[in-house]
């Protein structure tokens, strides 16, 4: 169970947050630009420290005290791809793991290779790859340790409708294989409807609805023209 | 489509036969300014009398160039290892936390180095406590090889741990929160992300610290005349035996410490295209 409330002070906004996620359930985290979305996902991962609230997964305590980064067991992908520009893409997507585990994982790291559509590039430097790829190589970094809990910020940026299914296929085939926990932030609402059970929607900082999705639709369908690009 | 894409033209490269006017410009100015650096080189060929490549020199100058590059390099390796978690502690903390740090080692390295010297000899010679102490445990700290090292670490850390510190926080802290978020210790962050990003600034910070701590002259003149390094080799022998016995020693001091910084830098700008593993 991913448990949180929270709250953060940000410029513009201040994040309120509450929700409790079972495990290997998904949730879907959308609402306008700047509504907060990134922020409650880089909270979650430890990048930004609440101001206030408790994180808990699995009963293991996220925040308050913070939880050294490298112990979280999460995959993070953030909202810019920070790729290491002094490696090449196998490098970046195998950076997580050992040098002992790589054999074993080597068969995982060819599947993600193949359906994340990594071969072409493999070797090419990260500093060298378009925006798409680098989304797809931040992805794939991200799962390559096979974390329980993944947080997924704009999973979809940059990718053409072809590629977002082939995304949205593998990710769904993966979260059944390994029982991943998923929380996906973006705008592309039917695409997180493939994805997930359940959404969450925040306007400038606070929930103003959560549930499943048949049920806040009324919610999403009100603020979508200007908000949702499909 | 084709009519309108080649109606475009081909933005030049700078310094190309496009702007020619500007390129002349450009390469003159450097060429100037190179040559008002390079002019105090014209003193190797001016009338000096016949350089002394015999007698007492040869001897003399073989040690200080054994002295000066063995022992500098011993303070370069100190320098790097005291300087560097230093360095990187400062590039994280916070503005006003590392202006506070920061003022000693201004301090330090804007002391003028004759004062830094008498400085030096009083602190740690044989009336203090410190020096006393140290005497005893055989450890002189004026006029012997640990003094020529502890010295060149007062004069040239400092340098060494402003530079540092630029490079290092110029590494975005983002991507060092990636590494960590994929299982990474701090050490292992270290290694993998923050050191291969700022490697040519640390290279860079090194040679400076490196330049600074094998020029000095009047720190180590106060606190480690002996043994003589080259730049306390070159003052002796100007004194002793005049400008034409300092010329060989200013050519072999040339030739050997300043390219080193040069290759470091070389070695840590190819290492930097090679670094993307296979």
């Amino acid at each position: 169970m991913l448990e949180l409330r929270i709250e953060k002070h940000r410029r513009h906004f201040q994040l309120r947050a509450e929700l409790r996620l079972p495990e290997g359930g998904s949730l879907a985290v959308t609402g306008a630009s700047g509504a907060g979305k990134s922020t409650l996902l880089a909270c979650i991962a430890g990048a930004l420290p609440p101001d206030r609230g408790v994180i808990r997964w699995r009963g293991l305590a996220l925040h308050p005290p913070p939880l050294p980064l490298a112990r979280r067991p999460l995959g993070w992908l953030a909202q810019h791809e920070r790729l290491f520009p002094h490696l090449n893409v196998a490098g970046n997507v195998c950076f997580g793991l050992d040098r002992r585990a790589r054999p074993a994982a080597s068969a995982w790291i060819e599947e993600l290779r193949a359906r994340l559509e990594l071969e072409p590039i493999w070797h090419a430097p990260a500093a060298e790859v378009s925006g798409g790829e680098a989304r797809r190589v931040a992805l794939a970094r991200a799962l390559a340790r096979r974390p329980p809990l993944l947080l997924l910020d704009e999973p979809f940026a940059d990718q053409d409708a072809a590629r977002v299914q082939a995304i949205i296929a593998a990710l769904l085939d993966w979260k059944r294989r390994w029982g991943w926990t998923l929380l996906a932030a973006d705008h592309r609402l039917p695409a997180l409807a493939q994805m997930t059970d359940q959404v969450l929607l925040l306007q400038a900082g606070r929930i103003t609805a959560a549930g499943g999705w048949a049920q806040i639709a009324p919610d999403l369908a009100a603020i979508q023209p200007p908000g949702f690009p499909r | 489509m084709n009519a309108a894409s080649s109606s475009v033209p081909p933005t030049p490269a700078p310094g190309s036969r496009r702007w020619p006017a500007r390129a002349l410009l450009a390469r003159g100015g450097l060429a100037a300014f190179t040559l008002l650096l390079l002019y105090p080189f014209i003193g190797f060929f001016l009338p000096a009398g016949a350089w002394q490549w015999n007698g007492l020199v040869p001897h003399s100058t073989a040690a200080a160039v054994e002295v000066s590059l063995g022992l500098t390099g011993l303070a370069m390796l100190l320098v790097a290892a005291a300087g560097t978690p230093v360095a990187a502690y400062l590039a994280r903390c916070r503005r006003r936390e590392r202006l506070l740090w920061e003022a000693p080692i201004l301090i330090a390295a804007l002391l003028p180095p004759l004062a830094l010297g008498i400085l030096f000899s009083l602190a740690f010679g044989p009336n203090a406590r410190l020096g006393h102490w140290l005497l005893r445990w055989g450890l002189p700290l004026s006029n012997s090889a640990p003094a020529f090292v502890l010295t060149q670490f007062y004069v040239s850390i400092g340098y060494y741990v402003i530079a540092a510190r630029a490079a290092l926080a110029a590494v975005p802290r983002e991507l060092e929160i990636t590494a960590a978020l994929l299982g990474q210790s701090p050490a292992r962050v270290f290694r993998r992300v923050t050191f291969p990003l700022a490697r040519l600034g640390l290279a860079a910070a090194l040679s400076l610290a490196w330049v600074r701590a094998l020029g000095e002259l009047g720190a180590v003149l106060v606190t480690a005349y002996y043994p003589a390094g080259m730049p306390v080799q070159i003052w002796i022998n100007l004194q002793d035996a005049g400008m034409s016995a300092v010329l060989p020693l200013l050519v072999i001091f040339l030739l050997t410490a300043l390219p080193l910084p040069w290759l470091l830098q070389l070695l840590a700008e190819r290492r930097h295209e090679d670094s993307a593993p296979a």
